[in-house]
């Protein structure tokens, strides 16, 4: 163990001004303030110390003491990080937030322990939309045939076999030249990504389905955490908790700069009704909500929808 | 302190004659100890650290060149080359400059390309008379040149690293002239070096024996136009498409000219899986050196040096080629992109010199350290392939190295080299 | 007794790169079919990419196992090859023996990666992360049983192949 080192070790795979890289900082240096500097905490950005699969395991073991990732490459350690990450569960970014901020979102958290890891917040991740390089997608029938770049995700794969796409598993490297020479006709991301990416350059037409929601996730190793005194855990958690609306207001006003110079710059945006992709994904829901555990926070976090506050 | 330990405990362990694997793996455990890091993350990063979708290229066109070698498709090929390129001095030395600039054309992976030329010319130039080591020479180098001529995946990398400013259009665009620079001069040293050497000329056989050869070879050539053709066309990616190689060739070897038998196919199967194992156990111990390094801050540490030396825009672009040089030395391409590039940007754009510009510089610079040892991928694919030691491989390299710097120099001090293609289309 | 251990040894190496060279090959069919799932059937299959990594790390440790034995691993034989017989015996004995301990870590540490992974799932193959690790620690036996064949020969005074011809079998 660690023990006696003061300075502490955090990655993201994120670039360094970007929302996740700064509430990180933001957090940071709240640690290290009411710690009086006993306790320092370093960044690496720009996912220099490796992917988040791989820097998660390596969180994990207590070789890094902070990590910031997307709950989707949760999803393959622990199962109730799952619920967050299913397609068109949540009405809107209100109630993703609502959510994240009660009990389901606090149980899910809770839920990485197990695993050596502490969860300490949520971060924004905005909601991801289709963009492709063929035209404007209003209705599920116009993804038949399209070839869409996923993540390596079971989750992913079965949703967009779900709107009769088919998924393409492509390291995300060779997204863009894949975009380029169409071996691919599509792809999905929030919109900073799909900017920062530069995908909009080759793939123009994005198309606003707001199909998944997975928060990313603020993550301290257990193995660091147990090294703590309670009176720096205190401190570690409630710093985090502050830097939660800290990233917030980042997080919108990036969304907004992105989208509007996306358009600026010529890419074709188009609203979509998003109840009849969300009826073809109930199949989807239940083939990946199996245990009770499970059950009970999709319900949980559902009767929190926009309908219902 | 612990950065003392890890070079120290590398140097010691490379001198010894420790295999390059082990050194960078023994260096990076003792490193761990002294900064009190878990060794199990020493393992996850070596085995993550070709858990890499595009390093699959490397095995696959080692494996297709294998079997076109062995299967006589090569032969064939390098009959037409010579004929049609070789009346120069170094004619296949040409060739296989000209085919890596080709190559790069379609893929951005210099260890690709350096796996796919010289599992096919290396054998056939040291027939003909070459000397391996320039064979070796020739190869290393001249794959760099693709990481410069687009599509380039490093360029993509760097475009996301610089922050939002820097379109992914414009810098394929910027690399095209720098690339066909760097090719033309390497060109040169590789005929200079060839005249030092007075590798014979070839002999132009007369038209009859050429077309006779060119049809004969045709299948062959059809390998060229299919992996290219497959790529752009959107059948397959780059990666990809080192697999369709492999497949075609074992079609044409076996089905057409009927000279790849089972015992061809799985000793070029078996040569080729040595031969991938000796350069991705680098990369895997590499990988864990580079996390070590990245760690210990040295990247940042040294960048953040030049703000202190100078001011002086010239001197500043020099300072950081060398660091570049340096860091290049030790580490991989893709994770010092991601870890200069936002440190270099903000001191570089209040001098005037433009993003895409130094993304440019960027490339060829980091490019260089990818045939400079001790730690240099394409370096040790390129000599792992010409059955030569790095050393020798490294004793002769030295006129390719001085066409890579000077094509820096310029690239570096000339901006409309890089500039003059983007700002004319925008 | 060393005649014995060669011989067991020898057996071994071959196993593995035969062993290898099956799974470039099957890696190779993966391949290929990804590629006409997607543009001929129209139905990319899931799996296929990680099928092919996992391939890829098992046979690149077998391989690099084997490669302890035969002594194809890239080194810098210079500092080696300038000294006197006894000298460069010596260093060789402590290469060998850097070699085997290196092959112990990954049996330790490798195998921790193993057993904290199983329960790890490998998304699209539905397989335990574990899977895709295991090739370290048995690598690492191999390796270190491999370099123990060396360390016998080099001390027992049999000259074992020249430094400089030796790498490249
Ligand atoms: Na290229
Ligand atoms: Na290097």
């Amino acid at each position: 163990g660690r023990g006696g080192r003061s300075t502490l070790f955090g990655t993201d795979t994120h670039p360094a001004e970007y929302p996740t890289v700064r509430a990180f900082r933001y957090f940071g240096d709240l640690v290290e303030q009411r710690s009086g500097g006993r306790l320092r905490v370093k960044i690496f950005p720009g996912g220099q110390l490796g992917a988040e699969r791989d820097t998660l395991e390596i969180t994990s073991f207590g070789g890094l003491d902070f990590n910031r990732v997307n709950l989707a490459p949760l999803n393959s350690i622990e199962p109730l990080t799952t619920i967050f990450s299913l397609p068109f569960l949540f009405d809107s970014e209100a109630h993703l937030r609502r959510v994240l901020d009660g009990k389901p979102g606090e149980r899910v958290l809770a839920s990485l322990a197990p695993h050596d890891m502490i969860g300490l917040c949520f971060y924004d991740s905005g909601a991801r939309s289709f963009y492709n390089t063929r035209g404007p997608i209003e209705r599920p029938s116009d993804m038949r045939g399209m070839k869409i770049r996923v993540q390596n995700s079971d989750l992913y794969v079965a949703m967009i076999r779900g709107l009769g796409a088919d998924a393409t598993p492509m390291d995300l490297g060779e997204v863009y030249q894949g975009l380029v020479q169409g071996v691919i006709d599509g792809a999905e991301n929030n919109w900073p990504s799909y900017e920062s990416g530069r995908h909009y350059e080759v793939a123009p037409y994005y198309s606003l389905t707001r199909h998944v929601m997975a928060p990313e996730v603020l993550l301290m190793s257990k193995v660091s955490w147990d090294n703590l005194s309670a009176a720096d855990r205190e401190i570690v958690m409630e710093s985090a908790r502050e830097s939660v609306p800290y990233m917030r207001g980042l997080w919108d006003a990036r969304v907004a700069a992105a989208q509007e110079a996306l358009v600026a710059d010529g890419v074709r945006v188009n609203e979509v009704d998003s109840e009849p992709f969300r009826r073809r994904m109930h199949p989807v829901w239940e083939s990946f909500v199996t245990s009770d555990a499970q059950k009970e926070i999709m319900r949980a976090a559902l009767a929190m929808g926009d309908g219902n506050a | 302190m612990e950065l003392a330990v890890l070079f120290l405990t590398l140097v010691v362990l490379l001198l010894i004659g420790v295999p390059v694997a082990f050194a960078l793996l023994g260096a990076t455990i003792a490193a761990f100890l002294a900064i009190d890091l878990p060794l199990v993350v020493v393992f996850q990063r070596m085995a993550a650290g070709i858990s890499v979708f595009s390093l699959m290229a490397i095995p696959f066109f080692i494996f297709a060149g294998d079997l076109m070698y062995r299967a006589g498709i090569a032969t064939r090929l390098v009959q037409v080359a010579e004929a049609t390129f070789g009346r120069t001095r170094g004619g296949l030395g040409q060739v296989n400059v000209g085919a890596s600039m080709l190559f790069g054309a379609v893929s951005g992976s210099a260890i690709a390309c350096a796996s796919a030329m010289g599992s096919t010319l290396v054998p056939l130039m040291k027939e003909k008379g070459y000397d391996a080591d320039y064979a070796v020479n020739v190869t290393a180098t001249g794959a760099i040149v693709g990481l410069l001529i687009p599509p380039s995946h490093n360029m993509i990398i760097y475009a996301a690293a610089s922050g939002t400013g820097v379109s992914i259009g414009d810098l394929f665009l910027a690399g095209v002239f720098p690339g066909i620079l760097t090719g033309l001069l390497l060109m040169i040293a590789t005929y200079v070096v060839a005249r030092r050497r007075g590798y014979p000329r070839g002999i132009f056989p007369g038209w009859r024996p050429f077309l006779r050869a060119a049809v004969y070879a045709l299948p062959g050539l059809l390998t060229a136009i299919i992996i290219m053709g497959g790529i752009l066309s959107g059948i397959f990616t780059a990666t990809e498409s080192s697999a369709i190689a492999v497949i075609y060739t074992i079609l044409v070897g076996a089905l057409v000219y009927r000279t790849l038998g089972l015992a061809e196919f799985m000793a070029a199967a078996i040569q080729s899986v040595k031969t991938t194992a000796m350069v991705l156990l680098i990369i895997a111990s590499a990988t864990g050196f580079g996390f070590a390094l990245a760690i210990l801050e040295v990247p940042a540490e040294l960048a953040n040096l030049i703000g202190i030396i100078t001011d002086n825009p010239i001197l500043i672009l020099l300072l950081i080629n060398v660091i570049l040089l340096l860091l290049g030395t030790f580490m991989d391409m893709a994770p010092l992109i991601v870890i200069t590039t936002p440190i270099f940007l903000p001191i570089l754009m209040p001098l005037g010199i433009d993003p895409v510009h130094f993304g440019i510089i960027l490339m060829l610079n980091l490019g260089i350290g990818l045939v400079t040892p001790p730690v240099g991928s394409v370096l040790f694919v390129s000599s792992a392939i010409g059955k030569i030691p790095v050393e020798r491989t490294v004793k002769t390299i030295w006129p390719f190295y001085g066409a890579l710097v000077l094509a820096l120099l310029l690239i570096t001090y000339i901006p409309e080299l890089s500039m003059a293609l983007p700002n004319y289309f925008n | 007794m060393l005649d014995g251990l060669k011989r067991v040894n020898r057996a071994a190496s071959a196993a593995l790169l035969h062993a290898g060279a099956a799974g470039l090959i099957v890696m190779t069919a993966v391949i290929g079919w990804q590629v006409f799932g997607r543009f001929v059937l129209n139905d990319s299959p899931s799996w296929a990419e990680q099928l092919a990594l996992i391939l890829m790390i098992w046979y690149v440790f077998f391989a690099a196992a084997a490669g302890v034995r035969e002594g194809f691993h890239i080194r810098i034989v210079a500092v080696q090859t300038a000294l006197p017989s006894a000298g460069r015996r010596l260093l060789r004995l402590a290469a060998h023996v850097i070699v085997g301990l290196s092959g112990i870590a990954l049996l330790v540490w490798g195998g921790e990666l193993v057993a904290r992974t199983w329960s790890h799932v490998i998304p699209t193959l539905g397989l335990p992360r574990g899977v895709a690790y295991l090739p370290l620690p048995l690598s690492g036996a191999l390796m270190a049983f491999f370099a123990v064949e060396l360390i016998l020969e080099d001390g027992m005074g049999e000259d074992s192949a020249d430094v400089e011809d030796g790498q490249w079998s």
